[in-house]
């Protein structure tokens, strides 16, 4: 064989692949978190002991997707620390203290490690603490992962909005859309690759239907009309995502090609 | 996708995000191609270039022959 004519076979072999790999399985091995970015904002000349603070603070978020600035602002009372994502701003902080944890917490491990284990996604339920709001919606979350042919490959996981362990990723999930912090009623977030959170399900939003659709939005031939304009927010996490696991989906759908859907 | 909430009533009318709006809608796939009838000259092109390779062979034949004629006579 003509070494062209090996060119040719191997970049289609490539193309055929890059059209084939699902959207959850390519963002996660292609598409690297967008950085946060935490500023110290302060007046006067910045003492030793919050030097040292903020050194600690580099070192702790060191690895993971967030970048540390010191900015002198002079229309300030008093220092304080900022988180931005993108232009936006999630959160400010008044103390070194309030930072603890910023960038880890259990849960966020827990589903990150279902993540490179080759899940597909890890429904994310945010409860407002209020039952009689919780359960129902809980009950259709359930039901729905439980009929579908994707069960083995989806996780539900339970956060309570006033959960104090995971402050922070409360925080950055109800960051997601502007108004989500002033409505409080159960959320359904679909969380996949490198801790990518998309814009949540809520309320009544939360049905078999609309659980279906996330469940089909990422199990589709990932498309560059997907690829170019990706949903979603990255979530604040300290991470190595290098060598994930293949994605179970793949096994499902080879063995029910009926499944496939493009 | 633009993803920011846009302003509405009440929970009831909030809109649904546009991730999950596009997969309903099949956005989020390639969409074929529309195919449009246009006007198709290419018969009549390919009649007028042959009727006219036609008449100028006949024409060179015919000064051809009508020379070789004279030289005859």
């Amino acid at each position: 064989m003509k070494a062209c004519h090996l060119r040719i076979l191997i970049l289609s072999g490539i193309l055929s692949m890059a059209c084939t790999t699902k959207v959850s399985e390519w963002v996660l091995l292609n598409s690297e978190a967008n950085n946060y970015i935490l500023v110290y904002y302060h007046k006067d000349p910045v003492v030793e002991v919050v030097k040292r603070q903020n050194e600690e603070i580099g070192r702790e978020i060191g690895s993971a997707n967030i970048q540390f600035r010191t900015i002198v602002r002079k229309d300030i009372e008093k220092p304080y620390y900022a988180l931005i994502y993108r232009n936006r701003l999630f959160s400010t902080y008044n103390s070194y203290a309030e930072l603890k944890n910023l960038s880890v917490s259990p849960l966020r491990e827990k589903i990150a490690s279902e993540l490179m284990s080759g899940m597909l996604c890890v429904m994310l339920y945010l409860k407002t603490g209020d039952p009689e709001k919780d359960e129902p919606a809980l009950e259709i979350i359930k039901g729905t992962v439980a009929a579908s042919p994707y069960r083995e490959v989806l996780s539900v996981r339970e956060l309570d909005r006033n959960s104090t362990d995971e402050k922070h990723f409360v925080s950055m999930l109800l960051n997601v859309e502007s108004d989500l912090k002033e409505i409080n009623e159960p959320m359904l977030f679909g969380v996949f690759a490198r801790f990518k959170a998309l814009e949540p399900l809520l309320a009544k939003g939360i049905s078999a239907e609309n659980i279906n659709l996330m469940i089909d939005f990422l199990t589709a031939d990932c498309s560059c009309l997907i690829k170019d304009n990706l949903p979603g927010t990255d979530i604040l996490f300290t991470n190595n995502w290098e060598n994930p696991l293949p994605a179970l989906v793949n096994r499902i759908l080879d063995e029910n090609p009926a499944l496939l859907h493009h | 996708m633009g993803q920011d909430t846009l302003e509405y009533r009440s929970l009831d009318d909030r809109p649904l995000p546009r991730w999950l709006t596009d997969q309903r809608d099949g956005l989020n796939q390639y969409q074929p191609e529309i195919l449009e009838m246009k006007e198709d000259k290419s018969l009549t092109l390919s009649f007028i270039g042959t009727g006219a390779v036609i008449i100028l062979v006949v024409a060179v034949l015919t000064v051809y022959v009508l020379r070789n004629r004279k030289s005859r006579y």
